[in-house]
């Protein structure tokens, strides 16, 4: 027995050894050229009175080139849930298979991150690459759906304004990854323009219908609605300055309610002080309409000032001050220092 | 002794931070005086390129060349000089930031990140081996696998 787990621990040492030589040297293997990397976060903050330590999501995200036209993308992510008897789950974040059919023209089938806004669809779940510690405030409030499982076209950077395009029809809110909840599909639809270096202008619209029933991010849905989401982004990192400011308005509908307008937007700017060194400050601002009944209403006003010092492209420290001023919870402070590293 | 120790320190004062922005000028000067070449796989890649063509190539904002060949982009490590040098005169970034631009792309699931060499001659090597391969080296080179590009109608930029 002891002979059989020595040779299981070989035999998985090796292979280990062989992915990883694999990935390293992905011209040189007789199969798929794959390579495998990963994201990980700790941070230190101080809130309540009390200073905590903690890490964040573990992330591996691997890419593989199929064929000259195939091509796979899947990012898994281990993190700390309370909930889970481990205190520990997996989810798998994004499993992409890619078909390049023409020029900067692609389909996409599988789970992705929905293409609705800047954040979403650059940073995904890389903190290392984000401007400030965490996202801003209209993920953790579940504004927009951060992943959609479904079939996409996109294209990018195609003429002089280097235009891109995006089209998801998706299984929506309420759905699992593996089957749709009810008989309608979402409808994802974004457009940009990068018409000057380093500046690009997008807009997108998001419609779908949330089944009576459904459970998102733990909580029931007891009514029909009909969402609308229509955002609208400005993003600019140049050699000095940094803006991005982003904007969704949420329109849900019901029987009952009629139409409930919400909005949520952010504003961040930087400036370099040198390659390294760049000071920022993000605002955040949540609106709900008086009547809404799918999001949780919970008006906010946050500003966050922070620091981040690139000790390597994939090793950021970033310390940072938010002074939050919620409805619900009412006003609080942290701060928050974090190390995030790619890999 | 105290005067003279004053003396030394208005030296170090003045003349020290004018000596360190010389040589970081002459540094960066040299970066840009260094004559670069756009070289291609003789499948594939075309034989002149707009600069701001090249620089959107090698920005990852083309997937394919126009008879269809994937287009690949070869390095030389942003370390060295000549990756320096590109570094600067395609990007305009530092050697660092480059490899943070394309650590973002890579993760998104947009674009492969290049293949980065440590000699020159590597990246030769896999330039006439790979179709649809593109690199900036600092030499002209014509061989039956491997084709100078013409940059805004030149050789050299």
């Amino acid at each position: 027995m002891r002979n059989l787990n020595f040779l299981r621990s070989r035999i998985l040492s090796i292979l280990i050894i062989i992915g990883t030589a694999g990935s390293s040297y992905g011209q040189n293997t007789i199969l798929q050229n794959t390579h495998i990397r990963g994201f990980m976060e700790v941070d230190a903050s101080y809130h309540d009175n009390k200073l905590s330590f903690g890490f964040g999501e573990q992330d591996l995200f691997i890419t593989s080139q199929l064929t000259d036209r195939f091509s796979f993308l899947g990012e898994s992510v281990f993190k700390y849930t309370a909930s889970s008897p481990t205190e520990f789950s997996v989810s798998i974040e994004r499993a992409i298979v890619k078909y390049n059919y023409s020029g900067n023209n692609n389909l996409l089938l599988g789970k992705q991150h929905t293409p609705i806004n800047f954040w979403n669809d650059t940073y995904h779940h890389g903190r290392v690459f984000y401007p400030t510690i965490e996202r801003p405030l209209l993920f953790p409030a579940n504004f927009i759906p951060i992943h959609t499982t479904g079939i996409a076209a996109e294209g990018h950077d195609l003429g002089k304004i280097k235009f891109g395009y995006n089209v998801l029809i998706g299984n929506g809110i309420g759905s699992s990854d593996v089957a749709n909840n009810d008989t309608r599909v979402s409808l994802t639809t974004a457009v940009y323009i990068k018409p000057v270096e380093n500046l690009k202008l997008g807009v997108s619209y998001y419609n779908d219908a949330i089944a009576a029933g459904s459970e998102e991010n733990g909580k029931v849905i007891h009514w029909n609605v009909n969402q609308q989401l229509f955002t609208g982004s400005i993003s600019y990192f140049g050699r000095k300055f940094e803006i991005l400011t982003e904007g969704t308005l949420a329109q849900d509908k019901t029987d009952t309610t009629g139409t409930q307008n919400n909005l949520a937007s952010y504003f961040y700017a930087g400036y370099k002080i040198t390659d390294k060194l760049v000071p920022y400050i993000r605002f955040d601002n949540l609106r709900y309409g008086s009547g809404e009944i799918y999001y949780t209403k919970n008006n906010t006003n946050s500003f966050i000032a922070g620091l981040r010092y690139y000790v390597d492209p994939l090793l950021v420290l970033k310390l940072e001050y938010q002074h939050l001023d919620r409805e619900i919870q009412g006003k609080t402070y942290a701060f928050t220092f974090q190390i995030a590293v790619g890999f | 002794m105290r005067i003279c120790t004053f003396r030394y320190r208005r030296l170090v004062i003045y003349i020290l931070p004018v000596i360190l922005f010389t040589l970081c000028t002459v540094s960066i000067k040299a970066q840009q005086d260094t004559t670069l070449v756009a070289i291609g796989n003789v499948t594939g890649v075309p034989g002149e390129l707009q600069m701001t063509e090249l620089k959107s190539v090698f920005r990852g904002e083309r997937q394919r060349w126009k008879d269809g060949t994937k287009v690949v982009i070869a390095m030389i490590k942003s370390t060295t000089p000549l990756g320096k040098a590109v570094s600067q005169k395609i990007y305009s970034m530092s050697g660092d930031e480059v490899r943070g631009f394309w650590a973002r792309i890579s993760f998104a699931g947009k674009f492969d990140p290049p293949n980065v060499f440590n000699t020159e001659a590597e990246v030769e090597v896999f330039v006439s081996q790979n179709p649809g391969t593109i690199a900036i080296l600092n030499k002209v080179i014509t061989t039956t696998d491997v084709k100078t590009i013409l940059v805004s109608g030149k050789k050299t930029f």
